[in-house]
């Protein structure tokens, strides 16, 4: 079964997407070559959720960031060779023979360009796997993660005798019969050897980019255990696309598997639940993550519901749309599966009465789950306060609002217990709303 | 004074509605030429603050309902002769003299697209102003009708008989005409007396426009409000409804000095949006002199429309659902506080805080709306702790509910107004109805 996260989920943490802007795909996508951006796509969309895997990829980019190694090609570098080794003239070397010789007769004739371009992409590749060659000398090293990839890129590198075909290669004026050769070993024999160094390649190129990137962000890497530990503490955890982001520890554990957040209104609630989704996600990803320590009992999935979208086409309320939310996490979670839980400012579609008695419902029932893990955030105060009194598995937490005299400033540091900011005659005095209406 | 509105109001009350939706616009907008659905929009954009402009477009489009008056153009005329209008063209005047045969014989291989375009047009404009004077003498200036006091109408009824438009009515529409006379005509209509063709067109499309209204009127049976001045302070509107809606269940209201804030409570679904909806829809609609779902209706004619029914967060630029309630209430009170009566609706007010601070809020707020007398003002909420507290302090609140009958678990609505305040709630129900609570339960269960 593979790791689920919806497309709601997705979207509230802005995970997905090359054109979405701040998406955390883009933050990440510091990759040379397209090979390398679509296998970074394959891992975005598919987090794994076993905890060997999870470690084993971690120890990867670990390993490379300890190496601290830059990817040896240029995009343009690379792609050419990808250009020149996805191409082919023949399915054996009489084809080859006959197209390229049509190719060569063209180009005397009538200046064509095929032939001249053969032979740049050829002697492109050959300069380019010449540069594989030094670079996977750098990682000989039998401690390797990845030593049995490197080793076979090797063994193909020697067989094609790269370092007579480069010296030959430097010569300007190669003979038509020599190119004809060539290619037909690199692009018909070889061919299928070739394709699997350009992945390994691409996978290279995802693992540096990231350890390099992890280097620069200073994130560190998550410690994956067994479902069945059943607990998530990170210290200093922040939003790993925001620069300066505020840190805050985080833990969960059996007997605390809730979290009731409280604080004003830009406080930073939401800020804070994203952070954790997405660090979560990553670290079920094998990925670094925004923070100084983590280690997390590996789950099934996450839902989070931080924006939800009215369906009012449908004809549902907002409320409506919530309560049809709240349901299907509910059947996921009564499921049995090990969950993490995000809602953000639960029931905020509706007047704060039913607010108050839905959400301390909700919130009871879901938080004796206990093999899943809650984030829930609301505006209605009242109901952790009444919360506090019959389940000793929620903590309660909130993020202050510091007044400045009349104007709020925010530490965006959790604190425990529950927010007694109430600003909301505050705000309505600083704008001086009553005088305006007692004007006449 | 021009009437106050805002693009929000109009969202609300889905005026203009998205490309393509339905909207209030769109019941309206059934104009046959597309001149007429442009100066249709204008009136959307523009309802008027002046009771004699209100009362006099009612009065034509009433009158015209009553004739059950037809709009006797066929839109291509239009198409053709304004097309024709637009060419300014001094070259493209027809000749009078006799074309050489070396035209003659080109004109046969392929006659100009040019001139073709020409001779259609001045067929086009007398076919046109044939068709007007027909409808001036049989409806617009029949004994009775109130545009005999029009003065538009009246001068547009001159310029008719007087030369040279006149000479136009001496035609027979169908004829062929002669190089000669063709050639004039041209001079004159294009040329001379653009202008004047011009304003005969424009009064045409906005006869256009208000026949149009008058057909929808007739077809929906709309009534025609009556608007008062703006100093009787009042609202007295009889079985109105929601006019998008199919069995929509109509409902009655008075406001006066006494009566000038309605607070409205009521369950979830229990149609309160909807109800306000219909209400800010029949005021905007009665402001422009437009009929109105509804059974009867007169209104103190006030100085703008302000509602507040699904207010967008603002989340991008960092604006809470609080702060942006806050927001839009000082856009409010800034407008009354020129001085200016105005009508406003609010749905759910400060549902975006805490139970106290909208407790707190909601009694300031509605308290100090209260003293405004000459607005009206329409606010929902479900504090209705508030609603108590109000009552005491304030004389002028009228308190209104929409309640919910249960019929076992199931609730059940009869979108009809009652007085008094009501603690109907049941998100807990359609919570319980979903079975949330039953599922997490029962998985619990099956879990150990």
């Amino acid at each position: 079964m593979s790791f689920i996260a919806d497309k709601q989920t997705l979207e509230d943490l802005n995970l997905l997407g090359k054109y979405k802007q701040q998406s955390i795909f883009n933050l990440f996508n510091a990759v040379k070559t397209a090979g390398g951006e679509k296998l970074l796509g394959e891992m975005f969309q598919n987090p794994l959720n076993d905890h060997e895997a999870i470690d084993g990829r971690s120890a990867i980019f670990n390993y490379f960031q300890a190496k601290k190694l830059s990817f040896p090609f240029s995009n343009e570098q690379f792609s050419t060779m990808e250009h020149y080794l996805n191409g082919v003239s023949g399915n054996n070397y009489p084809a080859v023979l006959i197209s390229t010789l049509k190719k060569k007769f063209l180009d005397v004739l009538i200046k064509d360009e095929e032939y001249q371009e053969i032979k740049k992409g050829l002697q492109h590749t050959i300069s380019a796997l010449n540069n594989c060659k030094t670079f996977i000398d750098l990682l000989e090293d039998s401690d390797s993660p990845m030593y049995d990839d490197l080793l076979y890129v090797k063994n193909i590198l020697v067989e094609l005798k790269l370092e007579q075909l480069s010296q030959e290669s430097e010569n300007t004026r190669w003979p038509l019969l020599k190119v004809i050769k060539v290619d037909h070993l690199l692009r018909t024999v070889m061919k299928s050897a070739l394709t699997t160094v350009l992945e390994i390649f691409y996978q290279l190129d995802v693992y540096i980019s990231i350890a390099g990137l992890a280097q620069t962000k200073g994130f560190s890497y998550a410690k994956a255990l067994p479902k069945e530990s059943n607990i998530l503490t990170a210290v200093a955890l922040r939003h790993p696309g925001i620069e300066k982001a505020v840190a805050n520890p985080v833990s969960f554990s059996q007997n605390s598997n809730m979290i009731f957040l409280t604080g004003a209104n830009m406080a930073g609630k939401s800020t804070f639940m994203k952070s954790f989704g997405i660090n979560f996600y990553l670290a079920h990803m094998g990925f670094p993550v925004a923070a100084r320590e983590m280690v997390f009992s590996v789950k099934d999935g996450i839902y989070s519901s931080i924006n939800v979208p009215d369906n009012l086409n449908m004809g549902y309320s907002h409320f409506y749309a919530e309560v049809l939310r709240v349901k299907k996490v509910a059947e996921e979670v009564s499921s049995g599966k090990d969950l993490v839980i995000i809602f953000d400012e639960l029931f905020k579609g509706t007047n704060v009465k039913d607010a108050y008695d839905a959400t301390l419902a909700v919130t009871a029932s879901f938080s004796e789950h206990r093999n899943c893990l809650f984030i829930i955030s609301t505006h209605i105060i009242e109901a952790g306060e009444a919360l506090q009194q019959t389940q000793e598995n929620i903590k309660l937490l909130y993020l202050p609002t510091i007044m400045n005299g009349s104007i709020p400033t925010y530490t965006y540091q959790l604190q425990p217990g529950i927010s007694s900011d109430r600003h909301g005659m505050m705000i309505i005095e600083n704008e001086g709303i009553l005088e305006l209406l007692g004007q006449v | 004074m021009l009437f106050t509105t805002d693009k929000q109001t109009q969202e609300n009350l889905n005026i203009f509605g998205k490309q393509g939706m339905d909207s209030v616009l769109s019941l309206f907008n059934r104009t046959a030429t597309n001149n007429g659905a442009k100066i249709l929009e204008e009136m959307f954009q523009n309802p008027l603050s002046n009771a004699e402009a209100i009362n006099k477009r009612i009065g034509v489009i009433s009158y015209l309902s009553t004739v059950k008056a037809v709009f006797p153009f066929s839109a291509e005329m239009f198409d053709q002769a304004e097309q024709y209008l637009s060419n300014t063209d001094e070259r493209t005047k027809l000749s009078a003299e006799k074309p050489t045969l070396e035209k003659k014989l080109s004109n046969l291989v392929a006659a100009s697209a040019d001139q073709k375009q020409i001779v259609n047009g001045i067929n086009a404009i007398i076919e046109i102003i044939h068709e007007l004077s027909g409808l001036l003498k049989n409806i617009l200036l029949l004994t009775g009708s109130p545009l005999n006091n029009d003065p538009e109408t009246i001068n547009i009824g001159k310029l008719l008989i007087t030369e040279p438009i006149s000479l136009l009515l001496q035609e027979k529409p169908k004829n062929k005409r002669s190089k000669e006379i063709l050639s004039a005509y041209d001079v004159m209509l294009r040329f001379s007396y653009r202008e004047t063709i011009w304003q005969i067109l424009r009064y045409i499309y906005h006869m256009d426009v208000y026949i149009t209204i008058a057909r929808v009127a007739a077809e929906r049976g709309f009534i025609f409000p009556k608007a008062l001045a703006k100093e009787e302070n009042s609202i007295r509107i009889e079985g109105f409804y929601h006019p998008q809606l199919k069995n929509a269940v109509a409902n009655t209201l008075t406001t006066g000095a006494d009566s000038n804030v309605i607070f409205l409570t009521g369950a979830n679904m229990a149609g309160k949006s909807t109800f306000m909806k219909s209400f800010g829809i029949a005021m905007y609609l009665a402001h422009m002199g437009f009929p109105v779902a509804a059974k009867q209706m007169e209104f103190s004619v006030l100085d703008g429309i302000f509602t507040t029914i699904n207010l967008p967060d603002n989340l991008g630029i960092g604006a809470s659902h609080f702060y942006a309630e806050v927001l839009r209430l000082k856009k409010i009170a800034k407008e009354l506080s020129t001085g200016k009566k105005i009508f406003v609706i609010f749905d759910e007010l400060f549902r975006g805080t805490n139970v106290k601070d909208a407790y707190e809020a909601t009694i300031a707020v509605t308290t100090a709306f209260a003293r405004k007398l000459g607005s009206v003002f329409v606010i929902s909420t479900h504090i209705i702790e508030a609603g108590e507290i109000l009552k005491e302090r304030c004389a002028n609140i009228s308190f209104q509910y929409l309640p919910t009958r249960m019929k076992g678990t199931i609730p059940e609505y009869t979108y009809t107004l009652e007085t008094g305040i009501t603690d109907d709630r049941h998100g807990m129900i359609i919570i319980n109805n979903e079975g949330i609570l039953e599922l997490l339960k029962k998985g619990k269960e099956i879990i150990k």
